[in-house]
C-alpha cells in the first residue's frame, strides 16, 4: 500500500515546500473556493493549468496525482449513475433500451467530477508539500482569533495534524486486516448484502480496535515527552512570511477573482 | 540515596485482580535495572505508573525526591523518558528531526538552539544521515533509535525501555541492545529501567526485578536471581543459557564460577589439563 498518497507528506526540497504553511493554507483555500464558483470549462482549464505549474514546482509527479484519484473512482461512477437516473433535462445523448441518458446528466457529472479532481489535487499539493507539524502551526495561526471565544485552536490543529499523519498508516492497517480476513475465507467482493455487511463488520471491528490502541499509545508517547495540551511550547519551525508567500497568495486571490467574474461574463 | 523509590504500589484496571500488587523497591542512580516476568505480570503497568501515565491509586512512587502526582508530573517528565514497544505508535513528527524536536518544543528549548541539539543526539544514535527521512520509512531498529534520540535530546536522568526490542528483527534487537549498553556505560549517570523478556540482556544489568501476577517475586543482582533457577522455573521463567550450562556441570559436581561462556570454557580446559 506504499502507493497510497492522499494526505501523505513528501519530504523533498522544492519551491512549494519552502512556502510558509499559512500562505499555502490561505492560498489553497482560495483555490478550492475558486473551483466551486465557475460554470465555464475555460476557467477550469485555467485553474488546472496553474495547478499543474504549482505541482511541477512542488516536484510532484503526475503519477502521484493520478494515484490520489483512485479512491474516488467508485464515488465518481456512483455520481454518474445517480445523475443519469435523476437529471432529465437537455438533449437525449443516447438510449439504453427504453432508458434515455440526457446531455445535462453527463455535463453535470463532469462538472462535479472535475471539481472533485481539482479539489483532490489542491489538497494533495498542500499535504505533500507541508509537513504535518508545519500544517499544525498554520492551522493554529489561522484559528488564533477564535481563542478569544476560548476555542482550543492548538488542540484542534494538533488533532488535524495527527489525523493527516495517520491516514496512510490506517489505510495500510485496513489492507492488512482485509488480507488477514480474506485468508480466513471472508469474501469482500461477492455474496448477498447480508454477507457483505458481515464481511465489512469483520473488517471494521478489528480496525477500530487497532486504531484505538494506536491512539492510546500515541497519547502515552506524547505525554511521556512532556506534551501538555494548551501548555506553552516553543517552536522548531518558526514561521515567517516572505515575498514569495505574498506572491502565492496574490495569485490564488486573482484566480478566485477571475473565477467569480467568469460567473457574470462567461 | 535512591533515585526512584517505589512503596506498596498497587494498580487495578478492573475489580478482578490487581495488575500491580503491593510492589516496593528502590532504584539507585546510574543503575541499569531489568524487570522481567510473563505477559500480564504488571511490568508495563509499573513502567506507566513510574512515568505518571497511569494514576497511582495505592502506595507511592518518588522520583528524584518528588512524589509522582498531578502536581509534580510535568517536572518529572522532563527528567524521565520512556521508549515504547511499538516504534510506529510513538512518532509525532513527519521527519526524524521534527520528531526529535517534539520533546524539545514541549521542554521550551529556544528555537535557535534546537538544530544543534537534534544533530548531537542524531549522531549519538547513528542517524545523522536520516534527519530528513520520514520515520515510517525506516527499519524497526532505526525507528526505535529515533525514539531514543527524541528522549535523549530531552537530557533525561532516567530512561524506561518498555520491551523496546520485542517487535524488532534480530539485527534491530542487536542495534538497540548495544545502544542501551552504551548508554549505561557512558558515564552520563543515566539510570536505565528495561522491561524485557530477553534473559541474556538481564545478565548485563546491575539489578533484576522479577514480577509475577503483579507481585514482586524476586529482586537481586542478576547472577543471584539466576542462581535460584528452580524458583524461576516455578513461575515458568527461563534461565540464561550460561546458567543452564552451569547447572548441568553442577550435577556432575563440577563447579564453574565464570559469568560468560568463554570464561567457562577456559575453566573447563584448565580443569581438564590438570587431570
Amino acid at each position: 500500500m506504499s502507493n497510497l498518497v492522499f494526505g501523505k507528506y513528501i519530504p523533498i526540497d522544492s519551491l512549494m515546500h519552502k512556502l510558509d504553511p499559512r500562505a499555502k493554507l490561505i492560498g489553497l483555500f482560495l483555490m478550492i473556493a475558486a473551483v466551486f464558483v465557475p460554470k465555464s470549462w475555460w476557467i477550469f482549464l485555467l485553474i488546472a493549468l496553474l495547478l499543474s505549474i504549482a505541482l511541477l514546482l512542488a516536484k510532484i509527479g503526475i503519477r502521484m496525482i493520478v494515484q490520489s484519484f483512485k479512491p474516488m473512482i467508485m464515488m465518481m461512477i456512483f455520481l454518474l449513475v445517480i445523475n443519469s437516473l435523476t437529471v432529465r433535462t437537455g438533449d437525449i445523448l443516447f438510449t439504453i433500451g427504453t432508458f434515455a441518458v440526457y446531455k445535462d446528466a453527463i455535463l453535470n457529472t463532469m462538472f462535479v467530477i472535475v471539481r472533485l479532481l481539482l479539489m483532490i489535487s489542491i489538497t494533495t499539493l498542500l499535504t505533500a508539500t507541508t509537513n504535518p507539524l508545519d500544517l499544525t502551526l498554520g492551522i493554529e495561526w489561522l484559528l488564533t482569533p477564535l481563542k478569544v471565544i476560548h476555542f482550543p485552536a492548538h488542540e484542534v490543529a494538533m488533532m488535524v495534524s495527527i489525523a493527516l499523519r495517520f491516514i496512510p498508516t490506517i489505510i495500510e492497517e485496513t489492507m492488512r486486516i482485509m488480507n488477514a480476513q480474506k485468508s480466513r475465507g471472508v469474501d469482500f467482493e461477492n455474496g448477498k448484502l447480508s454477507e457483505k455487511i458481515s464481511a465489512i463488520l469483520s473488517l471494521i471491528v478489528p480496525l477500530f480496535s487497532v486504531a484505538f490502541e494506536r491512539a492510546y499509545e500515541l497519547a502515552d508517547a506524547m505525554e511521556a515527552r512532556g506534551y501538555v495540551p494548551g501548555a506553552e511550547r516553543t517552536r522548531y519551525h518558526v514561521l515567517k512570511f516572505r515575498f514569495l508567500d505574498f506572491l502565492f497568495m496574490f495569485i490564488c486571490t486573482a484566480i478566485l477573482a477571475v473565477s467569480i467574474l467568469s460567473r457574470f461574463y462567461l | 540515596m535512591s533515585l526512584i523509590v517505589i512503596r506498596n504500589v498497587s494498580y487495578a484496571y478492573n475489580e478482578t485482580r490487581n495488575a500491580v500488587d503491593g510492589v516496593s523497591f528502590d532504584v539507585k542512580k546510574g543503575d541499569y535495572v531489568t524487570i522481567i516476568g510473563h505477559n500480564g505480570s504488571g511490568k508495563s503497568t509499573l513502567a506507566k505508573l513510574i512515568a505518571g501515565l497511569l494514576p497511582i491509586k495505592e502506595g507511592k512512587i518518588i522520583v528524584e525526591g518528588k512524589e509522582v502526582n498531578e502536581e509534580n508530573i510535568a517536572e518529572i517528565r522532563t527528567r524521565l523518558g520512556i521508549v515504547f514497544q511499538n516504534p510506529d505508535n510513538q512518532f509525532i513528527g513527519s521527519t526524524v528531526k521534527d520528531d526529535i524536536a517534539f520533546g524539545l518544543e514541549n521542554k521550551q528549548v529556544r528555537s535557535q538552539d534546537m538544530d544543534a541539539i537534534i544533530k548531537e543526539y542524531a549522531e549519538k544514535v547513528g542517524l545523522t544521515a536520516f534527519l530528513n527521512y520520514e520515520p515510517q520509512n525506516l527499519s524497526g531498529g532505526q525507528k526505535q533509535r529515533v525514539a531514543i534520540a527524541g528522549i535523549l535530546a530531552m537530557k533525561p536522568d532516567i530512561i524506561i525501555f518498555d520491551e523496546a526490542t520485542s517487535m524488532l528483527d534480530p539485527k534491530g534487537k542487536k542495534e538497540i541492545k548495544k545502544l542501551m549498553y552504551d548508554l549505561a556505560a557512558s558515564g552520563d549517570d543515566i539510570t536505565i529501567i528495561s522491561i524485557t523478556h530477553d534473559i541474556e540482556e538481564v545478565l548485563q544489568s546491575d539489578d533484576c526485578i522479577v514480577l509475577n501476577r503483579g507481585k514482586l517475586f524476586m529482586h537481586d543482582k542478576p547472577e543471584k536471581v539466576f542462581e535460584d533457577a528452580e524458583k524461576l522455573r516455578q513461575i515458568e521463567l527461563d534461565v540464561p543459557f550460561i546458567e543452564k550450562v552451569r547447572e548441568v556441570f553442577a550435577k556432575r559436581k563440577i563447579r564453574l564460577k565464570a559469568n560468560d561462556l568463554e570464561g567457562m570454557v577456559e575453566e573447563l580446559c584448565r580443569s581438564g589439563s590438570k587431570h
